[in-house]
């Protein structure tokens, strides 16, 4: 592959292009970047937060014990859309069918881990912290951030949205930032000459780096670190969005405007898609969509929910490939847990276990992977796991991120069949 | 003070939670006294510190736990404006209601610990839809604030805005619904490791038939014996035919119970950095027991102590959006001075609601049951900025505060706060004075030297006069406020 230098001398010698300045040169790094071996495939995690409920998101049509225990909730034979002679998708999720008819959806079946923890908070902390004896206080993803950093020092791992920062990406000294999609992300400092604006941005950073060790000692330096995080990304996100918008303002950028009937997760994967296509050099990628934990009333909430997700998802892999970026992506969706087999009397679901979740790309072997979990062989009323998470989180690690496991999650987990050889 | 403190399990816990008595080499100063309002309140202006500098801690103490003598009657004013506020249907002006009180009850404290409790009993008008039902309970967090705990639990339990908000309704005999149960034990009263899966089974069983009235604003708590389990159940392992009450009680017989609220009112008041062993915690735990869990039993403790008072407090929090929020609004106010002209509100609370927003504190809306996560996680790139940006509108003298409000519907001449009106008030135009009585304000002059000199030479360079003078002023105090100092509590 071609190094930024070689690149520019080949393709741009002679040309006026260098004399705009910065703006080019910095956006032909970040591309020809991209090609670092290992270096250049992408992971975005999709946090289903809540707890979704799995049975009735792949369903398991013909077994009458599933009809039995959702007399209200279920899902016929002729409703659900059928991926075989077992199992169904839930009706809304129309675009991840399209996803599988292309084979570019894989769909992970009893995943859990032991003694399932019932309490939101609990069991998203395990998941997210890889460790279900709750004895590591930092992320999976802020784990790897070492394994993901590039030499080029870009943003390994970012969080689109307003919430905030998740335990996955706890952990890391720098390296993960947040961008909220909704604030314009510009540091404002009113009028006055652009010397004058340099000398007050000059000044914030100059404060910003002097902070007195001491008494107040790792917060106060904590403080400091993202402060200087910021201003750094602040410029470096600037840039691309100014190339991508043609030299045009950076708040004209919107790609949050897509019309009625979506709400949050498609302008965020929009403009995941935006910094791939740029070229931004970001390995992991972290949003979420709210709202999964259907103790009543669930029909209408659920649908609309795995609706905006199979939507979204779909909608992101079409802008990608039509760049040709779709390859270096995975996408890779989880829930804290499942909900009990049996609804409860308020037509929901109470807090359960075991449950599924997707990886999508073109990378990935479509379809269902492990049987369904049993449902007459039921733990307390819920279904039982046969996939511990971390075998997912470490096939995606070593075989897609390039990054150790080991390391990450202390230990060895056996890979799952999910990727398809390189 | 120590140059290296020891690590919190060499800390002596019977030395830690004496009261603070100040001598000669560790004086009752500004910095304190900054520090005990940013946390007991949510920051003071210069003078009022000064005047608690002179008045002593006790008596400070003493003001903040009971709040001026006309705040009872200010509180009634207050309370009646927030229940019309809450009848216009209006989250957003409500968020401001609150901030407005917030700033002008006269009784800072007792808003501090209100909103300790809503994010404590956690409860979202995103599922709960009232505002009036969101208000309800507002005022019931006030009234126990500083009250008495197992009462305040009985309370929230039968909030209807918590009922709702935990599916109290659908839990009925028979087909019990855990969610409140399992809430109850796991985050309002013991903490996880306290309790087993069947306790909270139990528990629900116990609180079956505790519903509201209606599904409306106008819910009010009713206990529906139809739908009430009358059976025996066994929690904690002990066997009777419990109702809700009941769980609340045998809940707050475990001791647990007040190291969990201790813990908890550490994380706010003292340190977001640091896990206190329970040794640590435990004479806390023991006054709030042995006080029939008097909360403010606890607060005060906590509040006067060595502890305090000591390196293991001191900038050891990151200022929440609403302190950040609130803190900066007062560091501005009072170098605005008094304000001329009573009608005119120089600031209004209701404009800085979506910079609080912005920063990650939806008042009324925690994002889930758990309530905020404060501390590290309160600043990301995108909240860093936020806080940078509101400092700039609020201190340029013209900015536009109010981000809900369009720009075109902005008044010509906005009223806007200008803070350069306190040089020109003492007539100052030497750049070290200057960058002192701001660093004073803003920091209670605790700023490291280095960054003193930075904002000396920005102030003078070229040197302005006048208007320009003003504009650097202006921009000097926004600098301030980005500071990582300026960030913590």
């Amino acid at each position: 592959m071609l190094t930024r230098r070689q690149f520019l001398t080949r393709t741009l010698k002679g040309s006026s292009l260098l004399a705009i300045g910065s703006v080019v040169p910095e956006f032909l790094a970040n591309t020809a970047r991209a090609a670092e071996p290992g270096k250049d495939t992408i992971l975005v995690v999709i946090e289903m937060n809540g707890g979704n409920d799995g049975l009735n998101t792949v369903i398991p049509y013909a077994d009458d014990l599933y009809h039995k225990a959702r007399p209200t909730l279920r899902f016929t034979r002729e409703q659900v859309i059928r991926i075989n002679d077992e199992l169904g998708l839930h009706p809304a999720l129309r675009g991840f069918d399209q996803l599988l008819q292309r084979g570019e959806l894989a769909i992970v079946q009893g995943v859990g881990y032991p003694n399932p923890d019932r309490s939101h908070f609990e069991s998203m902390d395990i998941w997210q912290s890889a460790d279900p004896r709750r004895k590591t206080p930092s992320g999976w993803i802020g784990r790897s951030v070492p394994d993901l950093q590039d030499k080029q020092g870009n943003v390994p791992v970012m969080q689109i949205g307003a919430d905030r920062l998740p335990l996955a990406l706890q952990g890391a000294p720098s390296g993960v930032v947040s961008i909220n999609n909704r604030m314009p992300y510009r540091l404002e400092l009113g009028g006055g000459s652009g010397p004058h604006q340099k000398a007050r941005r000059q000044l914030i950073e100059d404060l910003a780096r002097m902070t007195e060790p001491g008494e107040s000692g790792d917060l106060l330096q904590f403080v400091q670190r993202r402060q200087l995080q910021t201003y750094a990304t602040l410029e470096k996100l600037q840039e691309l969005l100014r190339t991508q918008n043609g030299g045009g303002s950076v708040n004209e950028f919107s790609p949050f405007d897509r019309g009625p009937g979506f709400g949050n997760l498609l302008p965020k994967l929009a403009l995941i898609a935006a910094l791939i296509t740029q070229g931004f050099g970001t390995r992991v990628f972290y949003v979420m969509i709210d709202g999964f934990d259907t103790h009543s009333g669930q029909a209408e909430q659920h649908r609309r929910l795995l609706q905006e997700l199979a939507d979204a998802v779909n909608f992101f892999f079409n802008q990608l490939r039509a760049g040709g970026h779709d390859k270096r992506v995975l996408v890779m969706t989880f829930s804290e847990f499942g909900r009990r087999v049996q609804e409860n009397g308020s037509r929901g679901t109470d807090h359960g276990s075991g449950s599924c979740l997707f990886v999508v790309g073109p990378a990935v072997k479509a379809g269902p992977i492990g049987p369904h979990p049993s449902l007459s062989d039921l733990d307390a009323g819920d279904l039982k796991y046969h996939t511990d998470f971390r075998r997912v989180y470490a096939t995606l690690l070593d075989g897609w991120l390039h990054c150790d496991s080991r390391t990450v999650l202390n230990g060895q987990f056996e890979h799952l069949d999910l990727l398809k050889k390189t | 003070m120590a140059e290296n403190p020891l690590p919190l399990d060499k800390v002596d816990p019977s030395e830690a939670w004496q009261p603070w008595e100040p001598d000669a080499k560790q004086p009752w100063n500004l910095k304190w006294a900054g520090h005990l309002y940013r946390r007991a309140a949510f920051g003071a202006p210069l003078d009022r510190l000064r005047e608690a500098v002179s008045r002593g801690l006790p008596a400070t103490l003493e003001q903040l736990l009971h709040g001026e003598p006309d705040s009872e009657e200010r509180l009634r004013f207050l309370e009646a404006t927030g229940e019309k506020i809450a009848g216009q249907n209006n989250p957003y002006q409500l968020r401001g209601w609150w901030l407005y009180v917030m700033l002008h009850s006269g009784h800072p404290l007792r808003e501090k610990m209100t909103l300790f409790w809503h994010n404590h009993f956690a409860t979202s008008i995103a599922k709960v839809r009232w505002p009036q039902l969101m208000f309800k309970q507002n005022r019931l967090l006030r009234r126990h604030a500083l009250g008495k705990f197992e009462p305040f639990l009985q309370a929230i339990s039968k909030d209807p805005a918590m009922l709702k908000w935990l599916d109290s309704n659908s839990n009925v005999a028979g087909k019990p619904n855990e969610n409140y149960a399992r809430e109850l034990m796991e985050l309002f009263s013991l903490g996880v490791g306290n309790y087993t899966e069947t306790d909270i089974r139990e528990a629900a069983r116990a609180f079956t038939g505790w519903h509201t009235t209606s599904e409306d604003a106008s819910a009010e708590f009713a206990f529906n014996p139809r739908f009430h389990d009358t059976g025996a159940k066994t929690i904690f392992g002990k066997t009777g035919n419990w109702n809700g009450d009941d769980v609340v009680r045998l809940c707050l017989e475990k001791p647990a119970a007040a190291r969990f609220i201790a813990r908890k009112l550490y994380h706010f008041f003292i340190s977001e950095n640091a896990a206190p062993p329970d040794a640590l915690l435990e004479p806390l735990a023991d006054a709030f027991r042995q006080s029939d869990y008097d909360i403010a039993v606890l607060v005060r403790r906590m509040l006067g102590s060595r502890h305090f008072f000591s390196v293991y407090a001191y900038r050891q929090r990151i200022k929440s959006p609403v302190e950040f929020v609130l803190g900066a609004a007062h560091d501005v106010l009072a170098l605005v001075g008094p304000n001329p002209n009573l009608r005119q509100q120089i600031l209004s609370p209701e404009s800085l609601v979506g910079r609080v927003d912005a920063l990650g504190q939806q008042l009324f809306a925690p994002p889930n049951v758990k309530g905020w996560i404060h501390g590290r996680a309160w600043l990301n790139t995108t909240t860093v900025l936020a806080r940078h940006n509101f400092a700039q509108a609020l201190t340029a003298g013209s900015g536009r505060i109010n981000l809900e409000q369009p720009p075109e519907q902005a008044p010509a001449v906005a009223p806007a706060p200008d803070p350069a009106a306190a040089i020109r008030r003492e007539n100052l135009t030497d750049p070290v004075k200057i960058v002192a009585l701001l660093a004073d304000v803003l920091l209670q002059g605790d700023i490291p030297a280095p960054a003193r000199a930075r904002l000396v030479a920005f102030l003078q360079e070229g040197k302005p006069e006048g208007n320009a003078l003003d504009q650097r002023v202006r921009e000097t105090v926004h600098a301030i406020m980005t500071m990582p100092e300026y960030q913590l509590a």
